[in-house]
């Protein structure tokens, strides 16, 4: 639990990305600390929240994990609008996922809160063999693009915190107040001192 | 179970559990522990002792509802609720007799089906009710057998989204995960989307056509079902291109939820919470991701008899039934909390569809239509702008191929 000292910062947090980029294992794989081969396929979106403690504050993610296929983009306003950090995911086996990736960014940066914190995950990377698109090619690209750059595996658990974990440290620390004035700010500390959720 | 069957026969049966396997003795009454088991579709549930109780009163009453039917078609035959055939008759007082029975018999017929239609009965009476039977028997016999025979082996964007989805669909559920329910509701799928190329494939659809399949028992009824579903009973729209008709019925949504339950909408809203955030899922998969099946079962029972304007009856009942508890929120994470336990422990349907229907109080289909032509136009204009917003913006990475 965070002590008095400790800062406790609501982070809203959306993940964009091709479908069957892998979006739901990771969160899945954060929140839960499981994987399954087969995920159900999201439909519209699915939340969850994770509590991360990280040097000075505690972050509680509340992440919208939203649905891949290309005519749900057109629902995808709803869950970035005022979102304080982004994952676009792609699937390092398939260069389309990457394309469809740099979309997501271009539009965030148009479209989203402009102090968003965004990441790049290059997921699937456990598949060597079938991988199509190099870490380097990404990296140059999230570099000239303002993002910080992981390559993950839902399935390994690979770097899956640390993407979460880096975010959590790059979210500006002076947050706006996320509730409108007049609200009655009730703080109930986590059960357990982290908790999740999900709502399928 | 689930034999190898020759295509659109029955190829599954599931057998309730008998019931003496779910009563509950008292030690576990006393523990309250997590109980799983299969439902009468074959999902697996977990529940604590009071769910199991609830499912087996539900149980009690479905058999008391079959032993009506039964009664029914005993004393005005098995197809009594069928459209009468008026014309087929001599004139005079026979025609004005028909009117008047099939007046008291549509009268019954929606009393009955609000009570739920029984398990067994089920496909016949959708089938019957949706109009599928019309829609089907406005084509050749074979049409089914001759779209999947001509559609075999072909590979387009839609059927690539299809072949993703399948392991993707229920995952865990007994038949979806063997290869005879896959195929089965890839033909159906496939096929729906050579049929109808606006739509082709719209994830949410593999959720509902595989309820279908359950409850149909055989592909081609499932393949009916699932064309007049999205032909005739839903919005136009609602999963095609950019999902217009799904943004249209989010936005009437809000409106009524403003009317029908106003210290809910006002609440979250002052929160900035949209409830399209939840509701979305629950129009694009009419509730099958988040209803138990056999609730999802009893809503689809009035969706095929009433219309359309049940999703928001129902989507109305279940804001309505956690009001006082979601007027204690401050979080967003709450809200979404108290919905999705509520949504999922819902075994009794009489409890969600007599809020529904009862103290949500009535609404039209010609309301609901008038509300929606009043948000077409908005709509339009938001997916409008935004398209070319995002048209206008650099795109050095247009994928080479459609993405659909």
């Amino acid at each position: 639990m965070a002590n008095s000292r400790n800062k406790n910062i609501n982070a809203k947090l959306v993940l964009l990305g091709d479908v069957g980029a892998g979006k739901s294992s990771l969160v899945l794989r954060f929140v839960k600390g499981q994987f399954v081969d087969f995920q159900e396929s999201t439909i519209g979106a699915a939340f969850f929240s994770q509590t991360l403690a990280v040097n000075d504050a505690t972050i509680k993610f509340e992440i919208w994990d939203t649905a891949g296929q290309e005519r749900y983009h057109s629902l995808a306003p709803m869950y970035y609008r005022g979102a304080a950090a982004a994952v676009v995911v792609y699937d390092t086996t398939n260069q389309a996922s990457f394309a469809c990736a740099k979309k997501w960014v271009t539009e965030l940066q148009e479209q989203g809160n402009t102090n968003i914190v965004m990441a790049l995950a290059g997921n699937k990377s456990d598949l060597l063999d079938s991988r199509k698109v190099t870490a380097e090619e990404a990296q140059v690209y999230a570099q000239e693009n303002g993002l910080f750059f992981m390559e993950t595996s839902a399935k390994t658990a690979q770097n899956v915190n640390e993407i979460f974990h880096e975010i959590a440290k790059r979210l500006p620390r002076a947050q706006p107040p996320q509730n409108p004035s007049g609200m009655v700010l009730m703080e109930r500390p986590p059960v357990n001192g982290t908790s999740s959720s999900c709502c399928s | 179970m689930f034999g190898t069957q020759a295509r659109g026969e029955v190829s599954h049966e599931f057998q309730p559990p008998l019931m003496q396997y779910w009563r509950p003795n008292i030690y576990t009454r006393r523990a309250n522990i997590v109980v799983k088991f299969q439902d009468l579709y074959g999902f697996t549930v977990e529940g604590n002792v009071d769910d199991v109780n609830v499912l087996n009163e539900v149980r009690e009453k479905v058999r008391q509802q079959g032993r009506v039917w039964w009664a029914l078609e005993a004393n005005k035959g098995a197809n009594w609720y069928l459209q009468p055939q008026i014309s087929s008759l001599s004139e005079g007082i026979g025609v004005a007799a028909l009117k008047l029975s099939a007046l008291a018999n549509s009268i019954t017929l929606k009393k009955l089906i609000r009570k739920g239609i029984p398990p067994v009965l089920r496909p016949k009476v959708w089938f019957s009710v949706s109009g599928a039977a019309k829609k089907r028997s406005t084509v050749p016999e074979s049409y089914y057998n001759d779209l999947i025979k001509a559609v075999e082996g072909k590979v387009t964007p839609a059927t690539k989204q299809i072949d993703h989805d399948l392991p993707r669909t229920f995952p865990g559920h007994p038949w979806f995960d063997t290869q005879e329910g896959r195929a089965a509701l890839r033909r159906v799928l496939v096929g729906y989307s050579f049929r109808d190329c606006h739509v082709g494939y719209c994830q949410g659809l593999n959720y509902v056509a595989a309820l279908l399949l359950l409850v149909m028992k055989t592909e081609e009824d499932a393949f009916w079902m699932l064309a007049v579903l999205l032909e005739n009973v839903l919005v136009n729209d609602c999963y095609t291109d950019n999902l217009s008709g799904c943004h249209v019925e989010q936005r009437v949504f809000k409106d009524l939820l403003s009317k029908k339950c106003p210290r809910i909408a006002a609440h979250l809203e002052a929160m900035e919470f949209d409830v399209s955030l939840v509701a979305t899922e629950w129009f694009l998969c009419l509730f099958s991701k988040s209803l138990p099946s056999e609730t999802t079962m009893r809503v689809w029972d009035v969706l095929f008899y009433d219309g359309a304007k049940v999703l928001f009856h129902v989507a109305l009942a279940i804001f309505k039934m956690n009001e006082e508890e979601l007027l204690m929120t401050s979080q967003i994470g709450d809200v979404i909390n108290i919905l999705q336990r509520s949504t999922h422990h819902l075994y009794d349907p009489d409890d969600l569809l007599t809020v529904a229907f009862d103290k949500i109080g009535s609404m039209t289909s010609t309301t609901i239509t008038k509300q929606r032509k009043k948000q077409e136009p908005a709509v339009m204009a938001e997916l409008d702008q935004r398209l070319r917003r995002l048209n206008s913006l650099k795109m050095d990475d247009k994928p080479d191929s459609p993405r659909e």
